[in-house]
Parts: C-alpha cells; structure tokens; sequence
C-alpha cells in the first residue's frame, strides 16, 4: 500500500512538471479554499496554519477559510476534511499524531492514512526539551540519567497524555539510557510545567517555548534537546543525541504538515506544494514560526510520505514497548 | 391515593442508568484497586452511587401521595424533532434551509396559529439568524440548500 | 515599582486612544454575545483572532478580555430571562433569577446582576493590584491532592443547592460524575463509554449538555403552559426598581461573593464554577430563611454573579504570570499572544509591565463601561418579555442549535442536544436539578484525575492527601461539612 502511494505520488509530479501551467487546472482555485484544523483556534497548530493560509492566500487570490474542528487529538480534524472533501478546494493541516500513532491509540480513526490522505508537504517541526526544576540540583543529562538510573520508578515524569508525543519522547528515551521512569499523564504542557516547579513531578519532555521562560526566571534547568540539529529558539540547549551515552541517531520531533484529501488532482497538490515550500523560505515567515517554537520544514509530498513511513514505525516500536510494560 | 408518579420514574430511570453504567464499565474498563485506581473505577463507583440515590429517590415516592406532572408528549416529541432536524439539515440545506425548516417544524406544538403565521415567523427568523450569523458573527456555514 | 506607580502607568497606558477603542469593541461585542444563547465568549474570540494579526499585541489582549468579561454580563441575561445558561456559572444564577423573572421580577433580576457583576469585577481588581504576586505564584503550591480535595469540598458544599430534597442533589451530581466520564481517560489513556465515535473521545460538549438540559426541556415545558403566557403581563415598571428589603440583601452577597470569586479564580481549571456555586452555597448556609432560596432570592443571584466576575479578573494572574490558562477561552488569548511572538509567562510582569498593568486598567474601564451599558439596556430586556411566548420559541430552539455548533462546528453535537433534551425535560418533571448535575459534570473529570495524579505520585500512598497542608485543611472542612447537619439533629434531640 505504501509503495502504491509512493509510486503513484511520483507519476503525479512526473504529470504536473508536464502538464503544468497549461493545463485545465489554469482556473484553480475558482473558489475560497476551506482548511480543516483538528485543533482549536489558538492553539499552536492553528496559529501556525494561520501563518501559512494567510501567505497562501495572497498568493492564490482567493480568500483561505481555516476551518477549526478540534477533537480526538486532531482527528475530528481530520474526518471532517474528509467528509467535506471532493470539490478540490478542501484541505487541512495536522500534527504528526493522528498521521501516525493515532491508528494504534483509538479504536477506529474512520480513515486510513494510506489511502484516504494525499501528503502535501511538510510545514514545521518542533523538538521537546527535556526539563527538570532548578531546584532538584540536576544540571545536566548525565546528572539525570544517574537520578533517574538509581532504582526503577525513582524519577517522575509528566506528558500530556497517554500516547502523547510527550509521552512517547520520555519513553524513547528511557528506553535508550536504559531507565524506568515513572509516567504521570497531565493534559497540558502547562500544567506540566506548574507540577515540574511545584516540586510535584520530576522532569518532562516539552516544548521548547513552554519551558524557556521559566529557564530565563531561573526555576527550570533543560538538560537537552531532541532534534538531530541545534534548535534556533534554543541554541544552547545541547542535543540529546550522542551525549551521555545516548545513540548518534536519536531523533523525537513533532511536525505538522499540510494535507489533501487523496482524491485531489495531483497538479493542485503540487501547485500548492511550490507555493508553500516559497512560502516557508520567506524569512519573515521563518521568524515568526520560530518565536513560536516551529522551525520551518519545506519539502515534497514524497519526503512527508516517508517522513510518516518512518515514524509511524519508530513510535510503533515505542508503544509496543509500553502497552508490553 | 394518587403516587407522586414522576418521581417514581424519574428514581427509577436513574437507578437504571446507574446500574447499566457500572455493569459496562465494570466489564470493559479495567477496575484497579484503590491505591491505584483504573480507568474502571470511577464509573463502576458512581454507577453504583446513582442508581443508590435513583432507588432513594423512587422507593419513598411510592408510598408517597404528589400532584402528578404535566406530560406534553406533542410539544416534547416536536421540538426534539427540530433540534435533530436543524443538525441533520445544517450541512445539506444550509443556514437558511435548515433555520425555515426548523422554525416550521418547532411552530407545530403551537395553540390556535395558522400556516400563515407559520410561514411568515419562520421567514422572520431565518432572517435574523442569517444576519446575526452569517452577516454578524461571520460563522463559516454554508448559506443556501447545495442543488447537487 | 510601587502598585501606584504600576496602576498609572497601566492606565495611561488604557486611555491611549488606539488602546481604549479596542477596549470599548471588546466589552460591546462580549456583552451582545453573551446574550446569545450558547454563544459566548469563545465563538467571539475565535472570530477576533485573525483581527488580531493586524493589531498590536497589547491592543489584542484587552480587546479579547474585553469580549471575556463582557460575555458574563451577557450570560446572566440569558440565564435570568430565559434560563439559558452558557456556562454552569450562568446555571447558578438560573437558580433564583428565573423564578424571580416568573414572578415578574426580571427589573430586579438583571438590575441586582449586573450591579453585583460590576462590584465583584472591581473587588477582583482590587485583590489582583495588592496581591498578584501571591495570586501567581499560588497555582503552583496547589498540587494533585489539593486540587482533589479542593474540589472534593467544592462538590459537598454545593451539593444540596438547588435541589428539593438532598437525595436528589447527590443523584445530579453522581449523574454529572457519570456523564464527565465519558471520553478518553486522561490517566489510563482508556476510551470510555465512547461507542466507537470520535465525536465523544473528548467528552461530552459542555455546551450541549447546558443548552438541552435547561434551554430544550424549558422550551418544551412551556409551550402548552398558560402560565408562562401570563409573565408578561405581570411585568410593570415599578418591579424595576428595588426595593429597599432588596436594597438591604444584596451588599453582604456581593461582599462575600467578590472574596470567594477572587481566591478560587487564581486557580486554573474551574475558578469561575467554583466560585459561583460556593458563593450560592454560602450565602443560603448564611441566610436566616435557607427556604427561600431557589424561589427567587435575590442574594442567590448577587453572591454568584459577583463571584464569578471576580473570579474572571483575577483568573489572568496564572495566566499571564505563569502562562497556565485557566480554560480554553483563555488559552485562545495566550494564542493570539504567542502569533505576535510572546510567550506569557514569569518573566512578563518585568519584561512587559505595561501590557500586565494596561490590562489591568483595561479592566476597570472596560467593567465601568459594562455597567453603563448594561443598565440602561435593562428596560429592553424587559420589553422582549413583553414578545408572546410562541414568537420567542423557535427562536430560542435555532440559536441555540447554532450556540452549541459554534463550539466545535460538528451537527453531532447539535443531534446530542436532542437527546439531552429530552433527558432534561424528564428531568424537569421529575423536579431534577440540572445545575449541579452541570457541577457534577464540570468537577467530575478534575477530581477523578487529580485523585488518581495524586496517587500516582505519591506511590499509592494514600496519606498525602493528609501530608500536604492544603489538602488536609480541605480534608477536615468537608469532615465539618459533613458532620455539622448531623451535629445539629444531635443538637435539636438533646
């Protein structure tokens, strides 16, 4: 099913570099475009899809309506483009969760990742921090990792959820430093981070802007960071990757991409494909995603389609690793 | 002796739910113990607490003389029937569709009014609907009945 | 930097014309937003927020507080008029604003709630200037088992309100309980009672819940009722205007209303519920005739309508000061901060005094022109009464449909609201309160979680619930509440 998707994603660029721009897409779109968003406006998905519709917009002349339908971890978001779909002027933004992990974690998402959803690109990525309280006297990821190795379940960490990519972090890496820490589930990144000062909880994988400023006040140590480059938000912060015993490799991002539902034309997905990458390399753009914990991440429906290959199996193995615990 | 009948009902119905909530629970949700509770035991315990309270409720009531309740099963059977009507027609008639449909259906439980009256509220309404809505607070809904 | 120095320099900062006018659109816009059945303050925000990429970012703050606070004038409105609360703060203020709008005494309604909201705004401003930085730093010496307790406590106050016999008040709530359970579990990560539909794996919508459960099932008890026909036409001018019994009651409420709203509100999650119902509970524990209450008391709607405006001021403390939003609306204020690259949170007091101190401003300005307003507005209100029943209704029935589909723009939830209505209306016959069912519902997932949080912290040690100095205080006032009615019967044999 994979490589159908894949070979069917490369005859459609193949087509596009081809018919484009003659071709009886000339009057795309003739309409505003509707975006779904699995997540409520504010949210740091929605300000990002914001950012980008609004430069799409611009550039399409037509009017980019987001259309907000939070629920499910952003599945609802999902389900609702597809219920809406077929007109081509229907698409939507995601985070990676219910692109990948979501199918294992509920009972039935009602659509197949496969063959219900076309890649359109990737927008941006986030990686987590791994936080501790300043007052806990950690102060770096060796300090933690021997905290945290001295006997199983000796250090608490908090998420935001079951299944979360919080939560699936933390277990990624305890399962590289060969640690067993013991998972508390909150709801939000803020809340995480209250029970992190309050003494309550340990550490937490979050997001680098969730946890900044507390480092800036002097209450919060990060000891490290998840992605497999130096972050821009947090440049000091070291990686994760290759320090205190952890393998070269280790790579944990959130991303969040825009989609297509699967019957779109493959010329409007490369079309809309150009205009994004362009508009993702406009510095500005960078900028602002950037203050917003987003480093921007332009690439070809064919890189996401294997961007989702990949995790869907790494976090598989993750919480194969846990539902076994 | 006439018995305070709506609380006898509305006690057992109670109890009910109550018990078939935690029966479900009980079976599908994991209970855990009380140190460290599962996803099972708040609903098996509050299952149990309700149709408890339900039968508290039911039992006195029998024995119990009360002025029995005026049931409008027309207006009730109506209105629920526009409420569905409205969710279920929102994305194939559209704002104005749906809001003249539901307003036409909502009027029927009403007293001495002809189709007139029906008619001309309905009108009435969708209007102010659209311009408070569509016009005023810019909800993104489609407006008008989609002809495919 | 004195508190006077910081107050001047927040309202010179408000009274810039460019700042004000934001100020004047948000509080106009909250408060005819309120007034919509179901609408409220999110559905408005979620529209301003793309206004808000053009605007400066101290601008889009107050502007959107402004649609926040302003939208509790407007609750009240639906809820005293109409019995249709939004939220289940409006849902206390149903208790006895309704009954008095059926005796013909709406004027005295709306006039008690919106004088009662204005001082119970000011009183939270007040304890937010002298006090924002223990407010702040307050959300984080409450951990897991306070928050439990706490709202352990919450529950058993309350429990009794509203209801005709006690029984029936603990059944609403166990159903509440019951009903927050469904959805996914945020400890186990467990889907329950979710039947396959996505729709429901984040629980049931609140606003769906309240709309059914109050606006449908009174739809439907009225329409055959001539006595609502009649309310009408008991209305005459001099039911306006207090009187001096009236004038009397209200001072304490609004007092002891302001204080509870103030403390609970700094607290994220539930400030403004808690502070409502408790306000309610305390001044019926208080009243010399408890009987009254639930039939029109006009301290039932002072107490709540103060706690839950003061509890809406100083709930921006843990959200500016920690970056912690107390509920989705405010969450959606800390976005439109975060588009224009500002991360909330312990630095903002010193790095952006100005933006802390002009909101600050923005809000006594704002709720003084919430007063002016709403007043005079009060004489219309009335005069809708005055609109037959049966042009009303259908009414009623569409915007509250379009209420609840602004929530999260899914008909699903608008197919729930059938049902729930019918739940409601059973409910109404069988003299159900629906209000602490919607307490039930609202505290129900919080306690669950936090009790088990709490737990799981604690390595199954049940005794932190007494360690933790928060949390056993809370642990002993409900052993006193829970004593106390049977220290009394001891009392009253002996």
């Amino acid at each position: 099913m994979k490589q159908s998707t894949t070979l069917r994603l490369v005859l459609a660029s193949a087509l596009c570099s081809l018919a484009l721009p003659a071709s009886a897409q000339d009057d795309w779109p003739s309409q505003p475009l509707r975006v779904f968003v699995g997540f409520p406006a504010g949210s740091s998905p929605d300000v990002l899809a914001r950012v980008v519709t609004e430069k799409l917009s611009e550039r399409l002349g037509q009017p980019v309506v987001i259309e907000n339908r939070p629920g499910a971890g952003g599945v609802i978001g999902i389900q609702q483009m597809l219920v809406s779909a077929g007109d081509g002027h229907t698409f939507g933004t995601t985070i990676n969760g219910p692109m990948t992990t979501s199918q294992r974690m509920m009972d039935d998402t009602g659509f197949d990742v496969a063959e219900d959803i076309a890649p359109v690109t990737l927008l941006a990525t986030s990686p987590l921090v791994l936080a501790v309280a300043s007052d806990s006297g950690i102060e770096d990821l060796e300090g933690f990792i021997a905290a945290a190795g001295a006997e199983p379940d000796a250090l608490s960490y908090g998420s935001v959820g079951q299944g979360s990519g919080a939560h699936l972090t933390a277990e990624l890496f305890a399962a590289e430093a060969g640690l067993s820490m013991l998972h508390i589930p909150f709801t939000s990144y803020a809340e995480v981070t209250t029970s992190i000062i309050g003494g309550e909880i340990d550490a937490g994988f979050m997001a680098p802007s969730a946890a900044l400023s507390f480092v800036e006040a002097g209450t919060m140590n990060v000891l490290g960071i998840t992605s497999s480059e130096p972050f821009g938000q947090a440049p000091d912060v070291p990686l994760i990757a290759g320090s205190a015993g952890l393998p070269e490799d280790f790579r944990a991002e959130l991303w969040n991409a825009f989609i297509a539902p699967a019957d779109t034309d493959e010329a409007i997905i490369a079309r809309l494909n150009t205009e994004i990458t362009d508009i993702l390399e406009d510095p500005g753009v960078q900028e602002q995603m950037l203050g917003m914990g987003w480093q921007v991440a332009p690439g070809t429906p064919e890189s996401m389609a294997e961007r989702i290959a990949v995790d869907t199996e790494m976090w598989g193995a993750v919480i194969d690793r846990v539902e076994a615990q | 002796m006439q018995r305070d009948w709506p609380e006898v009902w509305g006690g057992l119905i109670l109890a009910i739910v109550g018990i078939g909530a935690a029966l479900y629970a009980g079976q599908n949700y994991d209970l855990g113990t009380l140190r460290q509770m599962g996803p099972g035991f708040f609903p098996v315990a509050m299952g149990l607490a309700l149709s408890g309270f339900g039968l508290f409720i039911a039992l006195p009531a029998f024995w119990r003389g009360g002025e029995g309740a005026q049931f409008d099963g027309i207006s009730l059977v109506l209105v629920l029937a526009a409420v569905l009507v409205f969710g279920l027609a929102l994305p194939r008639l559209g704002l104005v569709g749906a809001s003249f449909v539901t307003v036409l259906i909502a009027t029927l439980p009403a007293q001495r009014r002809g189709w007139l009256w029906r008619g001309v509220l309905a009108l009435s309404i969708t209007l102010v609907t659209v311009l408070v809505f569509h016009l005023g607070l810019r909800m993104t809904l489609p407006l008008w009945p989609r002809l495919s | 930097m004195s508190t006077w120095e910081s107050l001047l320099l927040g309202l010179s900062f408000a009274l810039q014309p460019q700042i004000l006018i934001y100020c004047v659109l948000g509080v106009l816009l909250g408060s005819f937003v309120g007034v919509l059945p179901g609408i409220g303050a999110m559905a408005a925000i979620s529209l301003l927020l793309p206004l808000t990429f053009y605007m400066s970012p101290e601008a889009a703050l107050i502007m959107l507080a402004g649609v926040y606070y302003g939208a509790q004038y407007g609750g009240a409105v639906a809820s005293i008029l109409l019995r249709l609360p939004g939220t289940p703060q409006s849902a206390v203020t149903t208790l006895d604003g309704y009954p008095l709008t059926q005796q013909g005494r709406a004027g005295l309604a709306l006039f008690t709630a919106m004088i009662s909201s204005f001082t119970g705004a000011m009183i939270g401003i007040v304890v937010l200037v002298v006090l924002a930085g223990w407010l702040s730093a307050l959300a984080t010496r409450f951990g897991a088992a306070d928050y439990a307790m706490m709202m352990i406590f919450g529950l058993v106050a309350a429990s009794t309100i509203g209801a005709t016999r006690p029984v029936k008040g603990f059944a609403m709530i166990a159903l509440g309980v019951l009903l927050g359970c469904i959805g996914t579990d945020v400890n186990s990560g467990a889907q329950r009672f979710t039947f396959g539909q996505a729709e429901l794996l984040d629980g049931l919508n609140l606003v769906a819940l309240a709309m059914g459960l109050f606006g449908v099932a009174e739809v439907i008890a009225n329409i055959r009722n001539p006595e609502r026909q009649k309310t009408a036409a008991r209305i005459s001018m001099r039911s306006l205007l207090p009187t001096r019994d009236d004038l009397r009651r209200i001072p304490l409420p609004i007092l002891r209303g302001g204080a509870l709203g103030s403390f609970f509100g700094a607290l994220p999650g539930t400030g403004s519920t808690l502070s409502a119902f408790l306000a309610y509970a305390t001044e019926r524990r208080l009243s010399r005739q408890p009987e009254r209450f639930g039939k029109g008391a006009i301290e039932g709607v002072a107490g709540p309508e103060a706690g839950n405006n003061a509890a809406s001021i100083t709930a921006f403390t843990p959200t500016l000061t920690l970056g912690i939003p107390g509920d989705p609306i405010m969450a959606l204020m800390l976005g439109a901060l975060i588009i224009h690259g500002i991360q909330p949170g312990p630095m903002m007091l010193e790095a952006r005094p100005e933006m802390f101190w002009g909101l600050v401003a923005s809000f006594a300005i704002g709720n003084l022109l919430l007063i002016l307003l709403n007043l005079p507005l009060i004489g219309i209100w009335i005069a809708m009464l005055r609109i037959p029943f049966n042009y009303l209704y259908p009414a009623i029935i569409v915007f509250l449909c379009l209420g609840v589909y602004s929530v999260r723009g899914l008909t699903f939830d608008i197919v729930l609201v059938a049902g729930i209505g019918l739940a409601g209306y059973l409910m109404t016959l069988a003299k159900l309160s629906p209000a602490l069912l919607l307490l039930g519902f609202v505290l129900g997932p919080l306690i669950e979680t936090n009790l088990r949080r709490a737990l799981l912290v604690a390595r199954g040690d049940p005794m932190v619930f007494l360690e933790r100095p928060i949390s056993a205080g809370f642990v002993f006032a409900i052993v006193v509440l829970l004593l106390f009615p049977l220290w009394r019967l001891w009392r009253r044999k002996a």
